[in-house]
């Protein structure tokens, strides 16, 4: 793995905007969301909100971190710490590389 | 869609929205019936001033003219993207009008089915779903419930399926503006315009490209009820000289008094199904800013929309959509009066312009809008001085004794052969008569939901 897993080109996602990237594709557990952040970067967390489910790729994506669109909890984009409620449990981030405008996971590993 | 479905097994729905309502029953005395039939005398031109104050008359208005009615909800020009909304309301119901991800425009009731807040706080703006922020349920854009925190606490037979957000049945648009009614079985919103589309093309119409929204929304509240400023501009010019004179003096050209704005001719518009009209009949009739006057091909406008158009209602007119959306073509001002309870209102207007206008004539044309009919506008505020004034003197007993006078070209209606339907001289009451006997019928008729003999 030490490629990663290609999931999308870097300009398939606007930024301030995520997109959903199915789990068969990312070899996951869950889907991912790709997010990308207002400075262009690019981050991968666990695509369902670990309070009730709702998809982060719908979210809000602002200053580092992502909203979620359902009940509005918040998540860091780097290190998926939880830092709002209804949520309790951190999402599970995952390392992702940009080369050559395509995106690359590294499911479990930490970023 | 309907956001209610219900299969067979489901128990008793609610009549007027189909929602679960197991054994709940509302006794009729919550929503009595007043016979209005005597309040007004639309061929001797009298009406009862209890139709401005009474609670009972009102709450049967948002049963039996509102409900069933079509109202204007939003401009096409408000919805560009899936998730983009605008919050109003129909009658005292607040809605939110959405384009869905499928780009379909709809409307829904904002109260959430569980406790009642509404579910989008906003005025517009572009979401992803609505979600109360009381206990969290959460809707999609087409208002299905989505999600319920700690669902598994409810019982069995809960189905977020039987929860979603109200959809209001029936959402028309005609030439941009977007209309929509309760009314599960409405007649077409085309059909329900009827005579009027003619008249509302002189501005909806002059552009191939259609009319845009500029600025926002201007919000404002008046004292007095909704039917006074309604009834005034399908019916009233009369008005104009006396309650506009500073304005008038105002935009004369050479700040004198002028006859040519005092002795107007024009036709008044009435249409059975309570709509009217009125405007100059002129060539020169326009009070337009220069930079519309200068762009507008006036010969265009008389090839495509016809010389007693352009003379006519595209000119410095008046207008009501019955019952409570209204127009000044030449301001581009469109405006919704919200009842607020029988002594109150709230006025929502939003500037239209005809698309291919260039940046430059859109910002004159909308300055001159702010500045006439705004809402510190030196017209609008003339207006709303009346109608407040009406209204405060209005519950008084023996004042709401004394009926008023809507008698102003009675027996003067006829077909001119010029403008179609029936027209009165522009000072008429005329479609004041008629927008308050149209009242009367439909607060005589059950609405859907009342059954047919009730």
């Amino acid at each position: 793995m030490s490629e990663g897993v290609r999931l999308a080109s870097i300009d398939a996602i606007a930024v301030g905007e995520g997109v959903k990237i199915d789990r068969s594709v990312a070899g996951t557990a869950d889907d991912i969301a790709l997010l990308r952040d207002d400075d262009g970067q690019v981050y991968a967390l666990d695509d369902t909100c670990t309070h009730e489910t709702a998809s982060l790729s719908d979210g809000w994506v602002e200053d580092g971190f992502v909203e979620c669109p359902m009940h509005s909890s918040k998540f860091c984009l780097r290190n998926g710490e939880v830092s709002g409620l209804p949520a309790t449990k951190d999402a599970c981030p995952h390392r992702v590389e940009v080369r050559d405008g395509e995106i690359y996971i590294f499911p479990g590993e930490a970023p | 869609m309907s956001a209610n479905k219900s299969d067979a097994a489901t128990p008793a729905q609610h009549a007027v929205t189909g929602t679960p309502s197991g054994s709940l029953h509302r006794p009729s005395e919550l929503a009595p019936t007043v016979d209005v039939s005597g309040l007004i005398d639309a061929a001797s031109g009298l009406v009862d001033r209890a139709v401005f104050t009474d609670q009972a008359v009102y709450r049967q208005e948002l049963r039996r003219i509102f409900a069933p009615s079509w109202l204007f909800l939003a401009h096409e020009d408000q919805f560009h993207k899936p998730g983009d909304f605008f919050t109003t309301y129909m009658g005292e119901d607040p809605v939110i009008v959405s384009m869905d991800k499928q780009r379909r425009v709809h409307a829904i009731l904002n109260s959430c089915r569980h406790r009642g807040a509404r579910v989008c706080r906003a005025d517009f703006g572009n979401t992803k779903n609505f979600v109360c922020s009381y206990h969290g349920w959460g809707y999609d854009l087409e208002g299905s419930l989505v999600s319920v925190p700690f669902e598994n606490e409810y019982p069995e037979t809960f189905r977020k399926s039987d929860w979603g957000l109200v959809e209001v049945p029936r959402v028309e648009s005609y030439s941009g503006l977007i209309f929509g009614t309760w009314n599960p079985d409405p007649e077409p919103l085309v059909e329900a315009l009827g005579g009027m589309a003619w008249y509302m093309d002189a501005m909806l119409d002059r552009d191939p490209e259609g009319t845009v929204v500029v600025g926002g929304v201007n919000k404002w509240v008046l004292d007095g009820n909704w039917k006074l400023a309604a009834e005034q501009f399908a019916t009233d010019w009369y008005h104009v000289n006396m309650s506009h004179a500073s304005a008038l003096m105002v935009m004369s050209p050479d700040g004198k008094p002028r006859d040519e704005i005092i002795n107007r001719p024009g036709r008044q518009f009435h249409d059975p199904k309570g709509h009217g009209a009125g405007f100059p009949v002129s060539p020169k009739a326009r009070f337009d800013d220069q930079a519309v006057h200068k762009w507008t091909d006036y010969d265009a406008l008389r090839a495509r929309l016809g010389d007693a158009r352009v003379e006519g209602p595209l000119t410095t007119g008046h207008a009501t959509v019955f019952p409570n959306f209204s127009y000044l073509p030449v301001n581009g001002s469109i405006r919704v009066w919200h009842p607020k309870g029988p002594d109150k209102m709230e006025v929502w207007t939003w500037t239209i312009l005809d698309k291919s206008m260039p940046d430059h004539v859109r910002e004159s044309q909308r300055l001159y809008n702010l500045r006439t009919f705004g809402p510190s506008g030196i017209f609008e505020q003339d207006d709303g001085e009346n109608w407040s004034e009406a209204q405060a003197v209005a519950h008084g007993f023996v004042t709401n004794n004394v009926a008023l006078n809507y008698q102003m070209g009675i027996g003067t209606e006829k077909e001119d052969g010029t403008y179609p339907g029936v027209t009165t001289s522009l000072y008429s009451d005329a479609a004041g008569r008629s927008f308050y006997r149209r009242w009367q019928e439909l607060m005589g008729t059950p609405a859907w939901h009342e059954g047919s003999d009730s």
